[in-house]
């Protein structure tokens, strides 16, 4: 038994040069075990923000680039740590670490710093020769303009793009990128007020640049040739056109600027402005509501010819709320389109059917209601002409870009169609498949839609008909008139009281108020808070009900923070409407008097799909709501995030004991914070075996229990005033925790052995009976010496000789979970095969009894506790200290199974009675 | 009395001074900074147990200068701040021995809480080294 004698000798450091004193001994601790501390700590810090990195993946929340390199980086610099200070616990092994995190965190970086793309190519194109493949050069919106303008009997204004590479060209000229980035980066996105802040001052950056002077001369050329194209002067709309703007599924309506009627002079002047408009504060929540990088998204700018619209609208190909539907949504309102859009003014609606030759459904609009506010006028001829015009170029667009469309149109005083814009139509979500408003049209009933008239015409028109142009080229089908299905007047929605009436019994809210048109469907419910202007903006409460007079595309910001959205005007195709229903929440519009009759605070309940509004909290409406849309699906930052999680999270080093618990199956940080944080425990546990103390600077311990003990202070583990030059030491001086626990299991029941002779004796005794049994070769004899405690407050390691075979105690207790710990190691043996099995056996049975992990390995044993309350760890080292006194019993009679049992027995019992005495 | 001496190295002049002004509350006596090379002058002057340094500032950068100062004085512990969070200029602070960094904005306490282990962390170093000295000394008394 060569081994155990050298590693007895190792323990107890026969080897005087490495001997320490206890001045150094205390030292090498204290540096020891902070080192195990700050590991600790780290990986703790380590797993947290993994965490919160999936959940935030899970939950479907929106994130920020920001949030995902901070949390990168406290995972790197705390994993970093733990191999630190695990290369100072273990004195260098484990260097390997390094390269295998080297290697992990190259990948995070290149995932994370990815370069943006550089823009290279033309810097104006002509609208004619724009196509749907060229959106990487001058954004969706302007390709998309291009190829409708390709397609035969579709007009488009004529105009050029400004490209992406001028913009880039632009911005690098006047190297902004990297002031715009540190600004974005540091942004506190939570608050409104620091992002109106950084969003003005990076915009004012970019409008207060210069334009290079060769890019400002091509803009002006290009204009010269619209000149030629179109007439002197032109005025000019200019439109941006970003790089992602109109991805399926990301509308990013109404977040950038278009600016109209832009004369020659302000070419420059504008096109920098709307450049700047990728930082309004609505874009920059945008993208991070959604999940777009900054970098990624690059702006183009359509300039184009103004159209001298006599009527303009917006043309839905299929309804939002029912994608579905057989018919198309046509708003229209007189002069140009803008007005549509942003919400300001109410809006004439018609239904036409997709079916050739397209008549109109249902009309409700603002014109429809005469001066005195009742009546219906039916749509003229005129109208119906345009509108199965209107409907017929709808769906060669729809066609040809394979969905349904959201197309922004105008028609000029000539009487010619001009498309403004197509782009892919963001549905309502959880739009119903079936073709629920037809069947409750038909049916008598209102339907979703039909609340589409608002109260107070907007449009000053003498007799209540639009101003087409009437030289126009087409005779109208009397049909027509024939075809009108439903039409009857709707001003103020009373007639939908009796229904609403009859929900109210089920709960306990009652309707406050009505809404005339769903902007976005849902039902939440919170307190209202009305916004009049900016300055209520910045004061808005997460989870309220926006309530506003008109929707504008302003408001867009505060639906990163509101739960619903309540208007007094509104139309379905308002740019906050398209937002609302992205976001996936509730709006409501044509809700009249919505701000006088709401107060701050009053809780309501928003049924945005019945179009009313509750006082109170109704749940039974609420448990019908929608559950809320992953909102980053598909984004380019929640790819990066999901990205840098398989490097980060997945764990494959599971198991201590199996082969491949080395450093250099470590794939992931996981992995490193798993093998760091076992191999520094195992580390931590072999302290006293490292450490060679001279043991002439041991107290001997004065009590009653026999053989013995000896105590190594290494740090506050006396009580203070206790006289360090006594060569003694009572149990009443010592203060270390798990010492005194230990000492409780050791002295609980006395020894019931061989009788005590001396104290000094015992072990000779002992030893002698076991060296008469000749299983034992000659041993130095320091071995027949002392059992040490080396302690400090929280901390104690116990070496002791169990008969001849040797054993070691260590713990550490602390409130905090992760760094508390009992070990305890029995290691040698006496004694042919069966004794050795027989006593492990023995030892297992009873501490797995108790909750310890066991690990076997040849003649040793390891038995440890970690991560558990201090209460639950004085007691596992109460029933060690008990089992390092009175196991000894059994190396008598390890050969009589019978023996063993009632050993066995009596253990248990007594370990029980002391545990519950405590 | 001071616990510490803390020099805030930080190009924002008024992250600077409000610094300073909390952490003299504290009772850490704190100078400041406003680049590398200013940043330098006052290490070599002497008394600077822990540096609080910001990555990114113009001229001589964050990393350049904390190389510098583990340079002159290998003792003197620094916590990097970064303002826009880049995890290589964490990773690299960490590599060239920075004790650890900050994210910008942060709260006082787990300012005071990371500079107090800084400095523990340093004056733990210097014990060592005394002791060691006092060692040679006894045994080689000349």
């Amino acid at each position: 038994m060569p081994g155990i004698v050298n590693w007895i000798k190792t323990v107890f450091s026969l080897d005087k040069s490495a001997r320490r004193t206890p001045e150094e001994l205390q030292a090498a601790f204290r540096a020891r075990y902070r080192s195990f501390r700050a590991l600790l700590t780290a990986n703790n810090n380590a797993l947290e923000a993994m965490a919160e990195m999936e959940q935030t993946l899970q939950s479907g929340q929106t994130f920020s680039m920001a949030f995902v390199r901070s949390r990168s980086t406290a995972v790197m610099v705390n994993v970093y740590k733990m191999i630190q200070h695990l290369t100072v616990l273990s004195d260098g092994r484990y260097h390997h670490l390094e390269t295998v995190f080297e290697k992990i965190s190259t990948h995070l970086n290149d995932t994370l710093e990815e370069a943006p793309r550089v823009y290279s190519g033309e810097w104006i194109i002509p609208l004619t020769r724009l196509r749907r493949t060229m959106a990487d050069e001058v954004g969706e919106k302007m390709a998309n303009l291009g190829e409708v303008a390709s397609l035969a009997g579709v007009k488009t204004p004529p105009g050029f793009v400004i490209t992406v590479s001028a913009a880039s060209y632009f911005l690098s000229a006047n190297n902004l990128a990297p002031e715009i980035d540190r600004l974005l980066q540091m942004l506190d996105t939570d608050n409104l007020a620091e992002v109106y802040t950084a969003s003005a001052a990076i915009q004012q950056m970019i409008s207060n640049s210069r334009l290079p002077a060769d890019l400002e001369e091509k803009i002006y050329s290009a204009y010269a040739e619209l000149e030629k194209e179109t007439k002197n002067d032109v005025t000019v709309a200019m439109r941006s056109s970003a790089l992602g703007e109109d991805y399926a599924g990301a509308s990013f309506a109404g977040q950038y600027h278009t600016e109209l009627n832009i004369h020659k002079e302000f070419l420059g002047q504008s096109y920098k402005e709307i450049v700047a408009s990728k930082y309004t504060s609505r874009a920059i929540l945008y993208r991070l509501q959604k999940g777009y990088l900054h970098k990624d998204i690059e702006m183009g700018v359509g300039c184009l010819a103004m159209v001298d619209a006599a009527v303009s609208g917006v043309t839905y190909t299929r309804d939002p709320a029912n994608p579905a539907s057989s018919w198309v949504i046509l708003n229209m309102t007189q002069g140009t389109a803008q007005r549509v859009v942003d919400g300001t003014c109410n809006t004439d609606l018609f239904l036409v059917s997709r079916q050739s030759p397209h008549m109109i459904l249902q009309h409700r609009g603002a014109n429809s209601v005469n001066s005195s506010g009742s009546g219906l006028a039916f749509p003229d001829i005129l109208t119906m002409k345009w509108a199965s015009r209107l409907t017929e170029i709808a769906l060669i667009l729809e066609a040809h870009f394979g969905s349904p469309q959201d197309i922004e149109w105008s028609i000029n005083k000539q009487g010619e169609i001009i498309i403004l814009q197509s782009r892919p139509m963001v549905a309502a979500i959880g739009a119903a498949g079936s073709d629920s408003f037809l069947s409750e049209s038909e049916s008598g009933e209102e339907s979703s839609l039909c609340g589409l008239v608002i109260g107070k015409p907007c449009i000053a028109s003498e007799n209540g008909h639009f101003g087409f142009p009437q030289n126009n080229e087409w005779s109208i089908d009397k049909q027509g008139e024939n075809n009108i299905l439903h039409s009857k007047p709707m001003v103020d929605g009373t007639d939908e009281e009796d229904r609403d009436n009859s929900q109210d019994e089920q709960g306990a809210g009652h309707p406050l108020l009505r809404g005339l048109i769903t902007g976005s469907q849902g039902v939440a419910c919170g307190p209202v808070y009305l916004v009049r202007s900016s300055v209520d903006m910045l004061q808005f409460p997460k989870g309220a009900v926006l309530v506003v007079e008109h929707p504008l595309p302003e408001w867009a910001p505060l639906l990163t923070k509101a739960i619903a959205l309540i208007g007094e005007t509104g139309s379905v195709a308002g740019h906050l409407a398209t937002v609302a229903r992205e976001f996936a929440i509730p709006a409501v519009f044509g809700v009249v008097d919505g701000l006088k009759k709401l107060t701050n605070g009053d809780i309501i309940t928003v049924d945005a799909t019945n179009r009313t509004i509750y006082s109170g909290k109704r749940e039974d409406l609420l448990a019908q709501a929608a559950q809320q849309p992953d909102l980053m699906a598909g984004s380019p930052v929640q790819g990066i995030l999901r990205n840098l999680l398989q490097h980060i999270t997945p764990l494959n080093l599971t198991d201590p004991g199996s082969p491949y618990f080395k450093s250099n199956y470590c794939e992931t940080l996981h992995d490193i914070t798993r093998f760091c944080h076992e191999k520094a425990v195992v580390e931590m546990f072999r302290f006293g075996e490292k450490n060679h103390f001279d043991q002439r600077a041991a107290k001997r311990l004065m009590g009653e229990v026999p053989l013995d003990w000896w105590v190594i202070d290494l740090a506050d583990g006396f009580r203070e005033g206790t006289d360090i030059t006594d060569k003694t030491i009572c149990m009443e001086d010592i203060v270390s925790a798990p010492m005194i626990a230990i000492w409780e299991g050791i002295s609980s029941f006395p020894w019931q052995g061989p009788p005590a002779v001396s104290v000094r004796g015992l072990g000779s005794i002992l030893f002698q009976s076991t060296m008469q049994q000749g299983l034992e070769p000659a041993v130095a004899s320091p071995m027949t010496a002392k059992n040490y405690f080396l302690i400090s407050k929280n901390f104690c390691n116990l070496s002791v000789r169990l008969g001849y075979h040797f054993a070691m105690i260590e713990a550490y207790l602390s409130d905090l979970l992760t760094e508390s710990y009992v070990t305890f190691t029995f290691k040698g043996g006496a004694a042919d095969t069966n004794r050795k099995i027989g006593r492990i056996t023995l030892l297992s049975e009873i501490l797995g009894q108790f909750d310890f992990r066991l690990e076997q390995k040849g003649d040793s044993l390891t038995a440890r506790v970690e991560k558990r309350p201090i209460e639950f760890l004085r007691q596992r080292l109460k029933i060690l200290g008990y089992l390092s006194l009175h196991a000894r019993q059994i190396d008598m009679v390890m050969n009589n199974q019978a023996s063993v049992n009632q050993y066995r027995e009596k253990f248990l019992t007594e370990i029980n009675a002391m545990l519950s005495k405590s | 009395m001071a616990l510490f001496n803390v020099l805030i190295v930080d190009d924002e002049q008024e992250f600077r001074t409000m610094t300073m002004k909390r952490l003299s509350k504290r009772d850490i006596l704190c100078d400041g900074a406003e680049d590398g090379e200013k940043a330098l002058e006052r290490i070599k002057k002497g008394d600077i147990d822990v540096v609080l340094l910001d990555v990114k500032m113009p001229g001589m950068d964050g990393i350049e200068t904390l190389r510098e100062i583990k340079r002159l004085r290998p003792l003197t512990e620094v916590v990097m701040l970064t303002g826009h969070a880049s995890v290589e200029s964490g990773i690299d602070g960490m590599k060239l021995g920075a004790f650890d960094y900050l994210m910008k904005p942060m709260e006082l306490e787990p300012l005071l809480e990371k500079l107090k282990d800084a400095y523990e962390k340093k004056k733990m170093q210097q014990d060592k080294i005394e002791t060691a000295q006092i060692k040679r000394d006894m045994a080689m008394p000349s």
